[in-house]
This record gives C-alpha cells, structure tokens and sequence, in this order.
C-alpha cells in the first residue's frame, strides 16, 4: 500500500518537463514584455513627459515583446523566473515561504505598475469629484430623488408589473429549451463517443457565444427585429437566460454521483428510465433553485433592459431621465429598489425552503 | 449455473484489474470473494451483469454467453442479475416504496415507469420484499433519511424486486458498523436459504467470511489464488492473501 501512494504524484516525463518549461518561458516573455511597455507607455510618456494622448504604433508592442524575450531568457537561470514558479519547475525551499521568494517579489512589482498605470487610464481626478459646478449638479439631482413625484405612481406600478411578467415569461420559455440543452452540454454524459462529443464542443461554444454578449446589446437587436416594446426584452432576457441556465444546468449534470446511476443500471433498465430514476432525481431540485434565481436576475436586467426600449419600468426611466425630470425619476428609482427587493427576498427564502 | 473462463479486464487507463480468472458458481451457494482493495474483487461483480464490459474470456450464465449480448438482451440479462452496492446508491430523495419499485423497471413500460404506474401486483410484491427486509411500516419514509443499515436493507428489497436467478453484493457491509453489518449479513443469508437466491458477495472481514461464506474464492493482483471452504483459511493463506505484514481484524 505504501509504495502505491507514494507513486501517486507520477514522476514527470522529459516530455512533459519539455512543454512545462515552453510554458513557463512564453509566460516569462508575456510578463516581461508587459513590463516594459506599461512602464514605457504610462510611467514614461504619461507621467514623466505629461503627454495626454501619447502616439501608438505597432513597433512599440514589438519592441517591448522583443526585450522582454532578452529579459526572459537572463531571468531563466536566476530565481526571479515566475513562469518556472507557476509551473512548478523550481526546486521546493523549505525555509522560505513561497510569499519570501525572489519572484513573488518581481510579482509585487508587476502588480504595483499595474495599479498606477489602472489609476492613470481611468483619469482619476480628485479635483473634478470635488469641483462646484459639479457638487450643485449632484446636489440638484439628488434634492429631486428625495422628493418624489407620487403622481406618476399608478403608471409606474403597471410598467414594474409588465416588467416582472416579462421577466417570469422569458424565464419560463428559456426553461425547456435549457433542460435539453443542459444535457447535451454535460460532459460526462457526452464523452462517450465522438459524435456526441463534438456535438457537446458545439453546444459549449454557442452557449458561451450568446452569453458573452450582454443582454442589454441582445435587446437593442431584438428591438430592431421585432420593434421597441416587452417583446424585444423578453427576446433579449430569454436567449440569455437559455445560455446561461444550460450552463448552470450542465454543471449540475456533471457534479451527479455514478451510484444511483450504476444501480440503476444493474436492474435492467431502458437508457430513458436509467436517466428518470438515476439522473433526474439528483437535479431536480437544484434545477429548480437554480430557475427561481433567474427569474429574479431577469427581473433586475428587465429594469435595465427598459432602458434600450425594452419595455417596462425601464424604458418609463429613460424617457423621464431623457426629459431631467428628477422627481418622476425619483419615484421609479424607488419602485424598482422595491421590486428587486421583493423579488432578492423571495427568492432566497423559496431557495431556502426546497433545500 | 454460472461460469466465468479466463476472464480478463484492461482499463483503458491501462489498470490490469483481472489477469484470467475462472471459476464456477453453482445454484443456490453463498459465495464469497475476498481480496485486498484494488485485487479486482468490484471489477468482477461488474463484469457479470455488465456494468463494467471485460476484454477478453467467457462468462456463461444459465446455459447463455453474456459477454456479446446488447441493448434488449443484455437487459434482460441485467434484470435476472440483482445487485447490492457499498454506499447503497438508492434513489435520492425518493420514498422506500419507489426505491424497491425501481427494481422493476425492465419489466415495466417506460411511459408507465415514468408517470408511476406500477402493476398493482408489483405493489404487493414490493410491500412484501419489505417486509423481508424488516422495514414494514417505512414505506413512505424517504430512504435518504433511513440509517445506513436500513438503507442497505431497502437495497436489497430492490434487488428482490428482480427475481433475481443471483444476488451480487459489492462489499455491502463496508460503510456500517459491527452490529449493522451483522444485520445486514443475516439478511443477505435469510435471502440465500429462504428464496434460494445465489449470493456472490465481496468481502474484507474474515470472520464475516467465517460465518456466512458457503465457499470462498481469493483475488490478489487480479488473479484468482484461492478456492475452498472459508474454515480452511489458516495464517499461511491469510498472509499469501492478505500480505506478510496483514494482522487479522475480527469483528463481533
């Protein structure tokens, strides 16, 4: 039994030594390339020459990615190397922690050039944050918020009602579509055979596809596609609620236990009734969890939505905001802190309940 | 009624799990199988209903090679075969009586099995393998809520379920302690005598071996090195079995 777990972490091959090495090196260069270009770019031309709008050329990555080949290949054979840190290759020093080492430190200073060049790009400015104009505007606004026009309450309340009722409908025709989706999309049910794996590559790459891009971009082209209204935001909300519970689906899927599954199994039973009593039982719940969570997401981004025509209190916002009428504005900043409110609460305890 | 010829299991991660094993099981035997963990013992309970697909060699069950059959046939195969698992593998959150029903899923359609239409002939015959199983009165009961022993118990009302020709059990006793093991094994024996089912049964405790084993076969490295009666296990084989440093554990 001993000399068993001692093999356990395999002895690695030449092979294997070879790309670990390939790997550490091309991450060597990458950081030190960018090294050289932020400390070139912001450092110098920004804070040492004051230059606003610097000049870019193509040379200039080059360049940095020529130096910081040179850099690397010197840093190789000393103990700044983090690449050779990440991927395991330098020797284990038990007096030294791992935050005591040499290229920890060279890390820290990566990280510190990091922060200032964030500071610069963002153009963090105290002055303008504390300006007069400025505070009166805010001041203005805010004087507005706090007084809110109780008149428009009747309209808002039935724009937040469309607002949950489209949130609920595109949570509810993403909900099939995602079911089946989420089994294609699990690996251990796909890895079988190498049709259905390629078929499951396929289905991961559109599902990370439509849910990489925002709903908020999917609702201005559902709004061109079938007019500003409910309808373009629900479209919106429920191609992304597809994506993104197919995932969370799928997951789920993946994490089942083989038990269950394998006895099943063993009394003869048909594929179909294997997933009924041996996969289906095991997700259920947290399938259901997982859809009440976004519905109470979708309600939150249907707010959002409204603002690019997408119906609802949303689009109500816009136009109030578009017109600087801060008191109408006030009163739906308020109902919809409201309905996620309602909607945070609910759901967590709905949650809570089917555990 | 069963024969298993040189049977032999390549993973494909390259594991030689059995290396030409051959024995034969006879009608209405408690049979045991000993092995230290990793001997191949669970691989070979997988092979003969199939859970696991062995690479080379035989196995006849009842006059019929299974190692070629598929889909239907080798459903039906599954179905004579019951099976009893280490860590239970019941249906999770579902109740004792449709645990035990699941044991009668070949034989039920699977837009009946789906909606939960079981014959009520079936119902009467899970409420008697409940029966058996000394479980009378947990029908409802959620079987994740039952304690371990229980739980195996309901596991073997399943099988049952099957009518099953053969009852293998993997190491049904290794996650329960001493005195539910003993309970767990006076079952599986009730079963063996009382139905006539044949019981092939991993097993690590020796003086379990001792007390239920009707005949004993013992895997090392993935080939059978032993075969007799479980009382002529001395200190010698023990050691060639288990290793020179192994100690014997009993359990009461």
């Amino acid at each position: 039994m001993a000399t068993q777990t001692e093999r356990l972490p395999h002895e690695p091959t030449n092979m294997q030594i070879v790309r670990k090495t390939a790997q550490a090196f091309s991450l060597d260069v990458f950081l030190m390339a960018y090294v050289i270009l932020v400390t070139h770019k912001i450092i110098y031309e920004k804070i040492i020459l004051g230059l606003r709008y610097p000049d870019f050329s193509w040379n200039q990555p080059m360049t940095a990615l020529g130096i910081g080949f040179l850099v690397a290949v010197a840093l190789f054979f000393t103990k700044l190397s983090i690449g050779k840190a990440v991927f395991g290759l330098y020797e284990e020093d038990p007096e030294k922690t791992v935050l005591k080492q040499p290229y920890t430190l060279l890390g820290y200073v990566i990280l510190i050039l990091t922060i200032i060049a964030g500071i610069f790009i963002s153009q963090i400015s105290i002055r303008e944050f504390l300006s007069e104009s400025g505070l009166n505007g805010a001041r203005r606004i805010f004087t507005a918020l706090f007084h809110p026009n109780l008149d428009i309450f009747e309209p808002a309340l039935f724009a937040a009602i469309e607002t949950i009722y489209m949130a609920f409908i595109a949570t509810i025709a993403a909900l099939p579509i995602a079911f089946i989706l989420g089994f294609f999309a699990a690996r251990n049910l796909m890895a079988d055979s190498r049709f259905f794996f390629s078929i499951y590559v396929l289905i991961r790459f559109c599902l990370n596809m439509t849910r990489s891009i925002e709903p908020l971009v999917w609702a201005i082209i559902f709004s061109v596609w079938v007019g500003i209204g409910p309808f373009a935001g629900m479209l919106a909300l429920s191609l992304h609620s597809v994506s993104s519970l197919a995932k969370l689906y799928s997951e789920q899927i993946e994490n089942i236990s083989d038990g269950p599954i394998e006895a099943i199994k063993a009394t003869g039973a048909h594929p179909i009734q294997v997933v009924w009593y041996g996969v289906v039982p095991q997700i259920i719940l947290p399938y259901l969890s997982f859809t009440i969570y976004r519905w109470d997401i979708n309600v939150r981004m249907a707010t959002v939505i409204g603002l690019v025509g997408g119906g609802g209190i949303g689009t109500m916002l816009m136009q109030y905001q578009g017109l600087a009428k801060w008191n109408e504005v006030g009163l739906l900043v308020l109902v919809i802190a409201a309905i996620v409110w309602v909607m945070d609460y609910s759901s967590s305890k709905i949650r809570e309940a089917i555990k | 009624m069963l024969e298993i010829k040189d049977l032999q299991k390549v993973y494909p991660n390259g594991t030689h799990a059995l290396k030409g094993v051959s024995f034969n099981v006879t009608k209405g035997e408690f049979l045991v199988i000993i092995g230290l963990s990793g001997s191949g013992k669970s691989t070979l309970l997988r092979c003969v209903n199939r859970l696991h697909e062995p690479t080379s060699g035989s196995i006849v069950f009842e006059g019929e090679e299974t190692t070629n059959k598929k889909g239907k046939e080798l459903r039906s195969l599954r179905a004579r075969i019951g099976m009893i698992f280490q860590h239970f593998n019941l249906i999770p959150r579902a109740t004792v009586m449709t645990n035990v029903l699941s044991g009668t899923l070949s034989r039920t359609g699977i837009f009946a099995s789906i909606m939960g239409n079981y014959s009520a002939e079936d119902k009467e015959k899970a409420k008697k393998y409940i029966g058996i199983v000394g479980l009378t009165g947990k029908e409802n009961a959620r079987a994740d809520n039952l304690s371990g022993g229980q739980q195996q118990r309901v596991a073997i009302a399943r099988a049952l379920m099957q009518n099953p020709k053969v009852l293998l059990a993997d190491e049904p006793v290794a996650s329960l302690d001493p005195a539910t093991s003993h309970s767990v094994m006076k079952y599986l024996k009730k079963v063996n005598e009382e139905l006539g089912v044949t019981v092939i049964c991993n097993l690590h405790f020796l003086s379990l071996v001792r007390q239920y084993a009707g005949r004993v076969v013992a895997l090392k490295d993935g080939k059978l090195i032993y075969e007799g009666s479980p009382l002529e296990i001395n200190e010698e084989w023990f050691q060639t079995i288990y290793g020179e440093d192994a100690v014997e554990v009993t359990i009461n």
